[in-house]
């Protein structure tokens, strides 16, 4: 694509080189486009003139391949969304079937899905914050950020048994206790990640580079985030108070003292700024949860949902028709729709699953939290400069998995 | 005080008001109920299960069953009737629907009571799901998900009992399993008329028995394992042999004898496991023998699955490559009338239309000699002599293309003088193998078959031939019933089906048809048999197995999918693959 119109100068000061538009493909293979994006940018000098975004090439068919797999098969298919946090997908899937089901979950467990969620919620922003600042020129942000997170990946394999994906909740419940003496642990291990957290934070928040090229750069308004259809930190960087944990609290939310940070510029700056805010409150939650957490069962005991405790699928006969029958048919989750909304670490996670009382989904969709921030990436990236792209790339935060499924 | 009475002149006595006749039935010749609230019309003596059944209300049950005469003994059949003596739970099995009767199917009363016959025939149940050929098709496992879902309380051992007992040839018993529901009692009674099995001992001592020292060897002993409602009664042949979940269903027919019974063909990648009667009033109502049950293992052993050239061993050769040296062979002695065509009524009914045609059109033959198996035994149930499943449908070929059917023992002697020296063999099953020597002095044995026999080795060109379970097709069983069967799966190896190898032949030797399917073979060729088949629709196989786009699936089958859906493709898209399969071989 070559053309040789050129603007017309300002003054005569200004006049530009005489230069010829050039289309560059920026990725799939570039450290910054996280391996999977290929962005087709068209360059006049250094400004972006316009830009198609490739979302990639995961191609998983998420959506499609959870109906033909039984209900809690879908828990790994939902793991591998957002994979940087995973919990928080398990939960939004489980809302919404439980919703089909009516069923009400113990409360020890939505504790536990709090707790696995604002963990993830960390590892979810530790990853962005490291990732932005490597991708600007810091490696030390990067790493310090992975220890951090890799700190908290243990904890959860403590929980879960995986770093990735966790495949934590059922429906009715969730599938693990947590280990003796974990909570301390886990307190242990946030205490170093403030420690980390604020330490990112004294490397970047006032480091000039880090501050020119994120500050001003890739501004999205509060009315262009509403049009764009934003959620999460992205929108309340531009100035909206919006949080589902506030707005529409599920779980324990309700129960729970914690603020919800709004930026003012919606510039990249603000949308890291944000991030780290978000690390301190989550960091709240989960000491509060700690403290506040009781003893109880960790799963419903309806048993049209549940599989039968493993002494009695072991050792009775009752007990083991019950669980091939969940197991083979997979739960006959009552006819009909339901949409379930949570606030995942980039924005509202949305299930919508409908069900014609089999043992399968008949069908489901995914509002991914990531996708109208990545949609909107060549309107807010237009006419900026070439280099802007990175940044702002890096503070919407887009994932792969949850955007191409 | 009577005699007193006697003597008084007495008033003609008051005449006693009688008793309301039942009211005037609503529907009349039929009896009119409800059942779950819901009216239900339906015809004097119909059962209220089957009543029930009518409005889509399923009353679960073990012992019952609609061929089988009425025991009522599992108890799980249990509903609250309003002409109930003492307002007892009744047998829906039983009961006749009555003018006028309420009958209650969800009340909690039943529901309660479900769960605890459930208790009751779960108590000494063994844990055996994981390793039970019934698992994924049992109705233990069913109605306790359905109706019961409460733990054990069993708190003492469960009673042991015999876990292997060799009833018969095809029939083993896990006496642990059974819950007495007698079906296969009464089936070897009322059915098979040939009453080997029993119930002996007594509570829960009680076993299935066969006389001593008898086993159960009826010719008809595998429906019993097919009306076994938990995993009591396993076929020998199929124990262990697979789960039920990884199996696909195809509407299949035995190919056992002329009586064309309707089978699934229970298939998991490119092997049959077993066939199971698929229900037919007209033909087999729900049942078939065990020759018919055991004849599947054919199509998977012994079969021909590449072409060969020269007797014996012979080399191996590109199908294809052989189909043009067939050509070659047969032409020159075609024009030299030594040639002959032999047909085997196993070949289905599109095979022998492509065939007849080559015969007739590009070589010129006017008579054609029937091969087919020998005669075997005969009942009054289901078995025919005649072990062919297709015998009717050649004549009516024959009839078609006026050719003239000649017995294979004319043929025998024909070669043994030397006036016949090549032969084109569609099928290779004879009546008589003692005649195979024979077909060594051919010139030219061109063989299609499915697998090898004695006749094979003598081929001087073997071509493979793919069977009724790798194509789709018609038989025409021995009442002149037209019958479809449908492709389980794709033809394995080189091999391809009879019609198919014919139409490459008849290509071969000049002829202008290029069918791709037997779908427009039928629909060209169909027509010479001029009416010959009734009201018979090819496409009339109802499709049950297929799943296409985004049709729900329904709850209840074995892991939620349909029947055969796992490893078949949407009908519209399987013509595309086997056009592809046809272009690109």
């Amino acid at each position: 694509m070559q053309s040789n119109d050129r603007q017309m100068p300002a003054s005569d000061l200004d006049a530009p080189m005489p230069s010829k538009r050039m289309v560059l493909n920026m990725g799939p293979s570039h450290p910054a486009m996280h391996g999977v994006t290929r962005a087709v940018v068209e360059l006049d000098g250094e400004s972006i003139v316009q830009m198609k975004l490739d979302i990639g090439f995961l191609h998983r068919g998420f959506e499609k391949s959870c109906e033909s797999v039984t209900w809690n098969q879908c828990f790994p298919y939902t793991d591998r969304l957002n994979y940087v946090s995973a919990i928080m997908n398990n939960v939004g899937f489980a809302l919404a079937v439980e919703k089909l089901c009516q069923l009400e979950i113990p409360e020890r467990a939505s504790w536990l899905r709090v707790i696995g969620s604002e963990v993830h919620r960390i590892c979810d922003h530790l990853t962005l914050i490291g990732a932005m600042g490597m991708e600007l020129g810091a490696m030390t942000v990067f790493l310090y950020a992975i220890e951090a997170r890799d700190l908290l990946w243990d904890r959860l394999t403590e929980l879960c048994g995986a770093r990735l994906t966790s495949s934590y909740c059922r429906i009715g419940g969730v599938a693990r206790d947590m280990p003796e003496g974990w909570d301390q642990k886990v307190i242990q291990s946030l205490d170093r990640v403030a420690e980390l957290r604020e330490e990112i934070n004294g490397l970047l928040a006032r480091n000039r580079i880090f501050m020119d090229r994120t500050q001003g750069t890739g501004v999205v308004t509060r009315e262009q985030a509403l049009e764009f259809g934003f959620a999460g930190p992205c929108l309340r960087a531009s100035g909206e108070p919006w949080d589902l944990r506030k707005a529409s609290p599920y779980l324990v939310y309700d129960r729970l003292d914690f603020d919800i940070p709004v930026g003012a510029n919606g510039d990249n700056f603000d949308r890291y700024m944000m991030r780290i805010e978000e690390l301190r409150q989550s960091d709240r939650i989960l000491r509060q949860c700690f403290q506040k957490i009781g003893p109880g069962e960790i799963i419903a005991s309806d048993p049209r949902y549940v599989l039968p405790p493993k002494p009695e699928v072991y050792g009775t006969i009752e007990g083991v028709m019950h669980h091939f029958k969940i197991v083979m048919e997979g739960i006959k989750v009552p006819a009909g729709e339901a949409y379930s909304y949570t606030e995942a670490a980039n924005g509202e996670l949305g299930f919508y699953v409908v069900s014609d009382g089999g043992g399968r989904p008949y069908k489901l969709g995914l509002r991914a939290p990531g996708w109208p921030m990545t949609a909107s990436l060549p309107h807010i990236m237009k006419g900026k400069l070439l280099a802007d792209l990175i940044p702002t790339f890096d503070s919407i935060n887009m994932i792969g998995g949850e955007v191409e499924q | 005080m009577a005699e007193n009475n006697a003597n008084v002149p007495s008033a003609p006595p008051a005449v006693a008001p009688k008793p309301p006749g039942p009211p005037p039935p609503k529907n009349p010749g039929m009896v009119t109920c409800t059942i779950d609230g819901r009216e239900v019309i339906s015809k004097p003596g119909t059962s209220v299960i089957e009543a029930a059944k009518t409005i889509g209300v399923e009353i679960p049950y073990y012992c019952y069953h609609k061929r089988l005469s009425i025991a009522a003994n599992c108890r799980m059949c249990l509903v609250e009737m309003t002409n109930a003596p003492g307002g007892k739970l009744m047998p829906a099995c039983q009961m006749p629907v009555a003018e006028g009767v309420a009958v209650q199917t969800q009340s909690n009363r039943v529901l309660d009571q479900r769960r605890a016959t459930l208790e009751f025939l779960l108590l000494n149940h063994p844990v055996d799901c994981a390793i039970c050929d019934q698992a994924g098709e049992c109705k233990l496992q069913d109605y306790y998900f359905q109706h019961d879902l409460k733990p054990s309380r069993l708190d003492v051992p469960k009673v042991e009992k015999e876990k292997r007992v060799v009833l018969g040839p095809l029939v083993v018993l896990d006496q642990e399993r059974c819950i007495l529901c007698t079906r296969c009692v009464r089936f070897m009674s009322e059915v098979a008329k040939n009453p080997q099995l029993g119930v002996a001992e007594r509570g829960n001592q009680s076993t299935i028995v066969t006389f001593p020292g008898k086993p159960l060897d009826s010719k008809y002993s595998g429906n019993v394992v097919d009306l076994c409602p938990v995993g009591a009664l396993t076929s020998r042949e199929f124990r262990f042999a697979g789960r039920v979940w990884f199996m696909s269903s195809a509407q299949s027919l035995c190919t056992g004898c002329a009586r064309g019974c309707n089978t699934f063909l229970d298939y998991m990648s490119e092997s049959t496991y077993r066939y199971r009667p698929r229900e037919n009033e007209a033909v087999n109502q729900e049942w078939m023998c065990d020759d018919g049950r055991l004849s599947y293992k054919s199509l998977n052993v012994d079969r021909v699955l590449a072409a060969r050239e020269g007797r014996g061993e012979g080399k191996a050769l590109p199908r294809q490559e052989a189909v043009t040296r067939a050509a070659e062979v047969l032409k020159p002695l075609a024009q030299s009338k030594k040639l002959a065509a032999l047909f085997s009524p196993v070949a289905s009914l599109e095979d022998l239309l492509s065939a007849a045609v080559v015969v007739k059109e590009a070589l010129g033959l006017t008579r054609v000699y029937v091969g087919g198996r020998p005669d075997g035994w005969q009942d009054d149930l289901l078995k025919r002599a005649d072990e062919n499943p297709n015998r009717k449908g050649l004549e009516l070929v024959a009839q078609a293309f006026g050719l003239e059917l000649r017995p294979f023992s004319e043929l025998a002697s024909a070669v043994a003088a030397g006036s016949v020296k090549g032969v084109w063999a569609v099928g290779a099953e004879v009546p008589d193998l003692a005649q195979a020597p024979g077909f060594g002095k051919l010139e030219a044995f061109v063989c299609q078959a499915y697998g090898t026999n004695a006749l094979t080795p003598q081929a001087t060109l073997l071509l493979p031939a793919a069977p009724h379970s790798e194509m789709d097709g018609t038989f025409v069983n021995f009442e002149g019933r037209a019958q479809r069967f449908e492709l389980a799966y794709w033809p394995r190896g080189a091999s391809r089906p009879h019609w198919a190898l014919a139409a490459e032949l008849g290509a071969a030797l000049g002829l202008g048809y290029r069918w791709q399917t037997s779908r427009e073979l039928f629909e060209e060729l169909g027509k010479r048999l001029s009416g010959a088949l009734g009201d018979f629709q090819w496409d009339s196989l109802p499709s049950v197995g297929k799943r296409s786009g985004l049709t729900p699936l329904q709850a209840g089958t074995v892991d939620g999918r349909l029947p055969g859906y796992r490893e078949r493709v949407a009908p519209e898209v399987s013509e595309d693959a086997r056009l592809a399969l046809v272009r690109n071989p």
